[in-house]
């Protein structure tokens, strides 16, 4: 099954995500600057913003280590080899019998760890106050994050990405309650993982407010590419779990041509939807206070906990 | 081809050889050679024969009536060569280790005392794992004990050393009360003390008898373990002790404890395909989890570098107990391959824990020989002295958080897969109390991340908080060399996990997975298809390239761009300082506040005014307190009511002889009225 042809598409795949992830940004920026009536930037302008990045010399603070600056390229690397266990037009990834979706999220968690430390390197208060938030959200988000793995993988059969989206592509229209369940608290950690409101604003400066931006203050020119990328790439593959997962219509199970095709042109479709629909609550939610992210986490592990006792019964 | 049993008797002779030089060679310039020499080669030997015995044949060696009524015997089986390869390459890298970070020690005190009980200490924890008779596994079992309470106070002359090494004398008796009784049952049913007996006979036990034999072992080594409620003496024990004490200990005694867990259950108790022991293995996930969930959210809040790592070993130890629990649950519903799973994710954990927690409390010790504190508080920065310690400090605190690629993300995903394997049994309130004991498992390996993250940050990186961080020296080249074979271990046992599972699945004689370095690690559903896989090489492969071809593409994107040095961005104003830094304590201030039903935070305030005036103040002392909830709800209240007990029977000793005699003649009195009436019956 896994022939030279899989092999390729696959590598596609990762291809594609990490050129498209640029591109999801700008789609969101975009719808949110629509809905706040504001014309907004053109949905390439992710693309010239990297281009100019890493064409300017850096500036680096002097109180940093080689951490600083090893932390762009491992949460990079992390990010980009995650990519490689997606199925993001084709059910069947070749690097399914690499690693799982546990890979994944250990991935995640390594860029984090790295971006963590950096925000704690550069000595300033800034750095750490995000890291200190992000310590408390990200290790909030764990247990959230694997007991909705636990529903869909129970429900699925596996946390082989292949084997979970084949199910649930198989499955009939009207999925399984408990999927329900999961679906809604793999989403309330979507917006934490990918630092989107109300858990933390993208696009704001403000140290009252900010934890992702804080950590990468100190960034410029090709770290900062790297930096930003990589949290693209992040949010398009979480993004593409979900879609996948939850609404897996149209993704291409034979690497015959025409139903590839269909399968990215349907996949382009259902992301950008979700990332409209994401825009579109950003724009009508509020940041809240720190201290009530962990009852909006609280949720997301009582429903994945309800979505597992539905599992059983 | 020499046998495995003449190279555990040569292991055996050089520790023994060693703590008899750490003796006679005080104060000479070679003393501290001379005693971790003997010890590093007989740590060798013990890895060579441990490594014999997993491929080989197991070692029997018998020495009738070594003590009158007590056969000596010695019996290293394939469980017991996992845990003593485990001894021996800790040891061998704490040994290294030895030689350089004793050199403070020589200065002010004699390191013959050290010599001698470091090796009498490992001495014994080796013959605590090969002895196959109750008598004497208790005897190794309380000299190891001993030996490792007079290291624990070692540093006398700090009284709060004396007060932990205090606690640890006693918790640690505690415990071996319980085993005492534990094998006593066993004598009691079988006649004869011999473990041979126990292992044949014990499927005859009732089941009483095997509940109660599995109860008692449980709670005494659990104690030795480290297991939450018995922990009290960890987090005060392995601070004090020296930091390679402490490595020992955390990474190597308290195993010992799993180990006897794991032989009571396997081989004492006899424990069989039946659901009537489903309830042990839901006893080991709870206080698994419970261990798991309290040690980390203590580590978080720490500040004592040592004693973070001490919490982090309770954690740790739950993780194994969770994967051991799932173990039983399995096993004793038939469905070996889950138990085999669970017991590898296990096992696994148990070697890596060993390793990494041996690697982080030598570098630990590393910054406090270099430091003088242990306090992180007053740390910072030390990534520009000391790189070779930060970037092996850094590995472990890698591995410890379960992040790939290194060792401890492979244990821990076995572990979350054993979890996930829970659907398979056939009983639907298991599997739903299973799937919520993954909570505090899943929220453990989260906030670990975040104490490794604070620990490593606080300690090597900003910039220095107090003048104990500024001028300081790299350690010395043997100290490097004794952590970065540790460093190796926790990298290879992360890229190549076949080098792992292959050693549990010979030692254990379990079916082997993977095949071969490259393949992957496969669990298949019920329907047959992959459930999960994994194969760490490839994903190294695949993050390596990845990493150089991103780095190529950057560089042709962008060209040759200049990097300049600059002042961190201070908004303007300048003079950013260190008092302007995130502290440790301010750090975790939102997992404190987050948690802060259990840990019941609060600030002490003292001010100092000038004069009449309360708002002119001269200082302002803040303290953030946290309650140590065991201590106060626990600990307290026993150590309490123990006291008020005994200062009633206190009055018993009146110090008059004629009370004494009176006592006599009633215990004389009750003693021929028992024999009396048990003739009768």
């Amino acid at each position: 099954m896994y022939d030279i042809a899989t092999i390729v598409v696959g590598i596609i795949q990762v291809l594609a995500m990490l050129a498209l992830a640029p591109l999801l940004t700008g789609i969101i920026r975009k719808t949110k600057a629509r809905t706040q009536k504001r014309i907004g930037a053109s949905i390439l302008q992710p693309y010239y913003d990297l281009l100019k990045l890493v064409r300017k010399d850096e500036v680096i603070s002097d109180q940093t280590s080689w951490i600083f600056r090893a932390c762009p390229w491992v949460n990079f690397a992390a990010m980009a080899t995650a990519a490689f266990f997606i199925p993001v037009f084709l059910v069947y990834t070749p690097f399914g019998l690499v690693g799982d979706l546990l890979l994944v999220v250990g991935l995640f968690a390594l860029g984090r760890f790295f971006t963590m430390l950096a925000g704690l390197d550069v000595a300033s208060s800034f750095g750490g106050l995000g890291s200190s938030r992000e310590m408390m959200i990200s290790a909030l988000l764990e247990p959230a994050l694997f007991l909705s793995i636990f529903v869909v993988a129970i429900t699925y059969g596996g946390t082989n990405l292949s084997t979970m989206i084949e199910a649930s592509s198989n499955s009939s229209f009207l999925p399984h309650p408990q999927i329900i369940f999961a679906a809604i608290g793999l989403f309330i950690i979507i917006l934490g993982e990918t630092g989107r409101l109300p858990f933390d604003n993208p696009a704001t400066h403000l140290e009252l407010t900010m934890v992702h931006e804080t950590m990468i203050l100190e960034y410029s020119g090709k770290s900062l590419a790297m930096m930003e990328w990589s949290q693209s790439i992040k949010q398009i593959i979480l993004f593409t779990l979900m879609v996948n997962i939850f609404v897996p219509w149209g993704i291409s199970s034979s690497i015959l041509f025409s139903s590839l095709a269909v399968g990215f042109f349907m996949f382009a479709g259902k992301i950008s939807l979700f990332g409209i629909f994401v825009a579109f609550l950003e724009s009508s939610v509020a940041k809240w206070r720190l201290f009530r992210i962990p009852d909006l986490i609280a949720i997301a592990i009582a429903t994945s906990m309800i979505g597992i006792v539905l599992c059983y019964l | 081809m020499v046998s495995n049993l003449i190279l555990f008797q040569i292991s055996v002779l050089l520790f023994l050889g060693g703590a008899l030089l750490g003796l006679l060679s005080r104060n000479s310039r070679f003393s501290r050679h001379a005693i971790f020499v003997p010890s590093m080669i007989g740590s060798i030997f013990t890895i060579m024969f441990s490594i014999g015995v997993i491929t080989g044949k197991p070692i029997t060696w018998m020495i009738p009536n070594a003590v009158p009524f007590f056969d000596l015997e010695i019996f290293v089986d394939g469980i017991s060569a996992f845990f003593l390869l485990i001894i021996g390459i800790v040891s061998f890298a704490v040994s290294l280790y030895s030689i350089g970070y004793s050199k403070e020690y020589q200065i002010e005190k004699r390191t013959a005392a050290l010599g001698f009980l470091f090796n009498i200490f490992v001495l014994s924890m080796i013959l605590v794992v090969s002895s196959n008779n109750a008598f004497f596994f208790l005897v190794f079992w309380e000299s190891m004990s001993l030996t490792s309470f007079f290291l624990v106070i070692y540093d006398h002359d700090k009284e709060e050393n004396l007060k932990s090494g205090m606690t640890y004398l006693v918790m640690t008796h505690l415990g071996t009360a319980f085993i005492f009784a534990s094998f006593l049952l066993g004598y009691i049913q079988t006649g004869s003390f011999s473990f041979d007996s126990f292992r044949h006979g014990s499927a005859g036990f009732p089941l009483f008898v095997k509940n109660l034999v599995f109860i008692f072992a449980f709670i005494g080594f659990g104690t030795k373990a480290g297991m939450v409620p018995l922990h009290g003496w960890l987090p005060k024990a392995h601070p004090s002790a020296p930091s390679n004490i402490s490595a020992l200990m955390s990474a190597v005694m308290i195993k010992i404890g799993i180990y006897g867990i794991i032989r009571t259950i396997f081989d004492f108790s006899g424990f069989g395909v039946s659901p009537d022991f489903v309830w042990w293995g839901m006893l080991l996930i709870v206080f698994g989890s419970a261990s798991a969930i309290v040690g980390v959210l203590y580590a978080v809040v720490e500040r004592d570098i040592k004693r973070a790592l001490a919490f982090s070993s309770i954690e740790n130890i739950g993780i194994i107990l969770v994967g051991l629990g799932l173990s039983v649950v399995f096993a004793s519903f038939q469905l070996t391959a889950f138990a085999v799973l669970a017991l590898v994710a296990s096992m696994y954990h148990t070697i890596n824990h060993a390793v990494f927690k041996g690697l982080l409390f030598m570098g630990a010790g590393s910054v406090v020989s270099a430091t003088h504190t242990k306090n992180i508080e007053h740390l910072g920065g030390l990534v520009k002295q000391m790189p070779w310690t930060a970037l092996l400090f850094l590995i472990g605190a890698i591995s410890i958080s379960g992040l790939p690629p290194f060792n401890g993300f492979v244990s821990e995903w076995f572990t979350m897969q054993s979890l996930l394997s829970s659907h398979h049994i056939p009983s639907t309130i298991l599997q739903i109390s299973i799937a919520f004991a993954s909570l505090p498992f899943a929220l453990t390996i989260g906030i670990a991340a975040a104490t490794f993250v604070k620990l490593f940050g606080m300690t090597f990186l900003s910039k220095a908080r107090s003048k104990h961080a500024i001028h300081i020296k790299e350690v010395s080249r043997s100290m490097i060399l004794g952590m970065s074979i540790l460093a190796a271990a926790c990298v290879l046992l992360g890229v190549v996990p076949y080098l792992g599972t292959s050693l549990i699945s010979t030692a254990f004689h379990l079916s082997s997975q993977p095949s071969s370095p490259f393949d992957s690690v496969s669990i298949q559903n019920s329907s047959g298809k992959s459930f999960a896989n994994l194969s760490m090489p490839v994903v190294v492969i695949i993050l390596s390239s990845v990493l150089v071809a991103i780095f190529g593409f950057i560089r042709v994107l962008g060209g040759n761009t200049k990097k300049t040095a600059y002042g961190t961005w201070d908004c303007g104003f300048g003079g950013l300082n260190e008092r302007m830094e995130y502290t440790p304590t301010s750090l975790s201030q939102p997992i404190r506040a987050v948690f802060k039903v259990f840990f019941k935070p609060h600030n002490q305030t003292e001010k100092e005014s000038f004069g009449e005036n309360p708002y002119l103040l001269k200082t302002v002392k803040i303290e953030t307190v946290v309650k140590n909830i065991f201590e106060e709800m626990l600990y307290a209240p026993m150590v309490s009511s123990f006291v008020f007990f005994f200062d009633k029977v206190r009055r018993l000793q009146t110090g008059k002889i004629n009370a004494y005699l009176l006592y006599i003649m009633i215990t004389l009195v009750l003693l021929l009225l028992f024999v009396r009436l048990s003739n009768n019956v």
